[in-house]
């Protein structure tokens, strides 16, 4: 096979593959269960392992096999261990109603998906792999936040600062040739680990102490 | 000799140390001993500085130029006080309950480790490590602003960590941004993400990419050096807080943010050679300083009036480097240091209200709570005449410099600006201080048992400190912080 024909071909994998992510982020906007929520979360940074690891695989870069292997031992694997624990230690599997329904959220994250892809146009060209891959990472910016928003309870907004930072890692996947510096790379994931292990604790302790984990009941603190 | 690595580990030793001793007396020893030692260190650095110009280590790792020192100083100088004060503190709060011994262990590890990451923030070279220094000061100070696990500082807590961490993922792309801006000039290899690296490209990066960059920057770490209208994290945060955190909060935590966001100053105007990102400086920090005024004013609680009047003086800081001046930025770096010792005088006595009035409202506190507390509500006074810029003390100082500054630089809308909004606060704080610290007690309070001299030396040792930079600068200093605004304002 020539060089080109691989590259094409690693090039329309990774772009199937940052779709998929776009696709298992909206499943995650419309549905309340927090179990499946944190499945497809582990699904969506499988994908992002995978992206990372054709990158490396493509150019042949040892470090960013370091950084897909994080992500999937982090991300995939442990984290999600993490959040279902606590989900069973604290006794509550299901989303209250979100703020808007479902139908309006879809609608409001099809217009984010449309602003995430106009922003992103001008600098398509400096993608390296994959076609509009930093549309799919500022989309995944813009649809955490809205999830973040819509949602009351304060595990599916730790769900939704993950898929945020998922988008951040796509864009820094997509944006240069080799991925960030291996220490940056370890920075980030031991600060992602730490904050998740940060915010389980503080879960739990709102928890107790509100008998309950819906954020909107944190409203005493105004001006 | 090694100085910078010292400075860094000497802090986060001491925090995980912290894990081994036996009791509260030790820990605190061990924060103060730290600290110091970083000071010390702090000292010697600043001497490299002016010698070497820019100091390194770990072959380029880290790296320290004057701006670097500077906060170094800041950060030691502001830690050693609140670890001063943080023993006797915790005593009379594990006297009265409202602490358990492990939740006093919790404050003596995570606050070396808050201190270690500022210092990281400082000295690091790269700046994808810089972004997760800020973002594990965040997470450590997250714990400490929890740490009396109520409702209330857990409702703090959760809006610090959400607010935070969404600011800085913002950051992050930020970061990315100018990452990918340099790799695309050298798209076959792993450029160097070093900030000396990329000052020396600067003029070659992308400048579309780079003003992307800088947005998503400034919103993140702007955030987190609570800049209005992303500041609505801070009053919650500074007032849950133990009063020692709130104080390294205040007093340190939101110019090492703020240090985060003029790195990116710095590097978008080498690269666009225009006021870009001067323009959101100027207008964030203008605004910062216009909405804290009327929340002051209306403020029923004490630490949350004092978070706003920290928020003014970040804008001021703000400001004064948006006016781009030699003048303007050494009054504002200035500013920074005369507000690093002042404000967390404040809180300390506000903590040493709290623990005697059992509450920070004013109407429970007042008025003539100066006759319970001689000592503390003496030293309050002093801070607070001089957190609102009266002469001797050096606020007046640097806020006149960053005045006359901007009217040289015939500035005047902006300066009349910044006058009205110092103006305003002035009025609102002295009005609100005026009400609780004079006038006589209510009959039938009787005077408090609170032992008198406790958390003293940290107030008395900031106050002394502000008093004597205040009337002398040492020329070494002076030299550094010329520098420093060198740095800041090298360029158009």
């Amino acid at each position: 096979m020539n060089p080109s024909a691989a590259t094409e071909i690693s090039s329309q994998a990774i772009t199937l593959m940052a779709t998929l992510m776009l696709l298992v982020q909206l499943l995650m906007t419309a549905q309340r269960m927090l179990l499946t929520s944190i499945r497809l979360f582990a699904i969506q940074s499988l994908l992002l392992a995978g992206i990372a690891a054709l990158v490396a695989y493509h150019h042949n870069a040892s470090h960013v096999y370091v950084v897909a292997g994080l992500t999937l031992i982090g991300k995939v694997i442990f984290l999600p261990w993490l959040l279902n624990r606590l989900v069973h230690r604290i006794q509550i599997h299901q989303e209250i109603e979100p703020l808007l329904n479902a139908p309006t959220s879809m609608l409001i994250c099809g217009g984010l998906t449309l602003l995430g892809y106009v922003l992103a146009r001008p600098f398509t060209s400096m993608e390296r792999l994959g076609n509009n891959t930093l549309g799919i990472a500022l989309t995944l910016l813009l649809t955490g936040f809205f999830l973040m928003i819509n949602r009351r309870k304060a595990l599916t907004q730790v769900l939704a600062l993950l898929t945020v930072e998922n988008g951040v890692m796509l864009a820094a996947v997509a944006l240069t040739s080799y991925g960030m510096p291996l220490v940056v790379e370890l920075g980030i994931f031991f600060d992602v680990l730490v904050a998740v292990m940060v915010l389980g604790i503080l879960v739990y302790r709102i928890r107790e102490s509100f008998a309950s984990m819906d954020t909107s009941k944190l409203n005493q603190l105004k001006g | 000799m090694l100085l910078l690595t010292p400075i860094l580990f000497a802090p986060l030793l001491a925090g995980l140390l912290c894990l081994l001793v036996p009791s509260r007396r030790a820990m605190s020893a061990l924060g103060v001993l730290a600290f110091a030692t970083t000071l010390g260190l702090g000292i010697a650095l600043l001497y490299q500085v002016l010698a070497r110009g820019v100091v390194t280590e770990w072959s380029e790792f880290l790296s320290a130029d004057a701006l670097s020192a500077w906060m170094v100083l800041l950060i030691s100088v502001v830690s050693l006080a609140t670890s001063l004060y943080a023993g006797r503190y915790f005593r009379r709060d594990e006297a009265a309950g409202a602490v358990t011994p492990g939740r006093v262990r919790e404050f003596f590890v995570l606050t070396p480790l808050f201190g270690a990451g500022m210092f990281l923030v400082v000295l690091a070279n790269n700046l994808g490590v810089m972004w997760a220094a800020v973002e594990a000061t965040a997470l450590s100070s997250v714990l400490l602003v929890a740490l009396y696990n109520r409702r209330n500082s857990l409702e703090a807590a959760w809006k610090y960590v959400i607010l935070g961490s969404l600011g800085l993922a913002l950051a992050l792309m930020g970061t990315v941004f100018v990452y990918a801006a340099a790799s695309k000039n050298n798209p076959q290899s792993l450029p160097s993400f070093n900030w000396s690296y990329l000052m020396s490209v600067a003029g070659r990066l992308d400048p579309h990419l780079l003003k992307l960059a800088f947005v998503f920057a400034f919103i993140g770490y702007g955030t987190k050096a609570g800049l209005a209208p992303m500041h609505t994290w801070l009053p919650d945060a500074h007032s849950e807080a133990p009063s020692p955190t709130s104080a390294m909060l205040s007093g340190v935590s939101l110019k090492i943010a703020l240090y985060a966001l003029l790195r990116f100053h710095i590097l978008t105007t080498a690269c666009l050679d225009s006021g870009f990102s001067r323009y959101f400086l100027l207008g964030f920090g203008l605004f910062s300083m216009f909405l804290a005024a009327p929340f002051i004013l209306v403020q029923r609680n004490l630490k949350r009036m004092l978070a706003y009047s920290s928020l003014e003086h970040v804008g001021l800081i703000c400001t004064g480097i948006a006016l781009n001046t030699p003048v303007t930025i050494f009054g504002a770096l200035l500013h920074m240091g005369y507000h690093a010792l002042a404000k967390p005088v404040l809180f300390f006595a506000a903590g040493n209200i709290h623990q005697t009035c059992h509450s920070l409202e004013f109407r429970v506190i007042g008025p003539g709570v100066g006759k319970v507390l001689p000592v503390t509500v003496l030293l309050m006074g002093l801070a607070a005449i001089a957190a609102i810029g009266l002469p001797p003390f050096g606020l007046f100082l640097s806020e006149m410099t960053i005045l006359s500054g901007g009217l040289a630089a015939h500035q005047t809308t902006v300066s009349v600006l910044i006058l009205v909004a110092l103006l305003a606060s002035f009025c609102g704080i002295l009005q609100q201080l005026a009400r609780i610290l004079l006038g006589a007690r209510k009959p039938g309070d009787h005077a408090n048992d609170a032992r008198r001299l406790d958390g003293v030396p940290a107030m008395a040792m900031l106050l002394g400190g502000l008093l004597l930079f205040s009337v002398w600068l040492p020329a070494p200093l002076l030299e550094l912080l010329h520098q420093a605004a060198g740095i800041i304002g090298s360029q158009p």
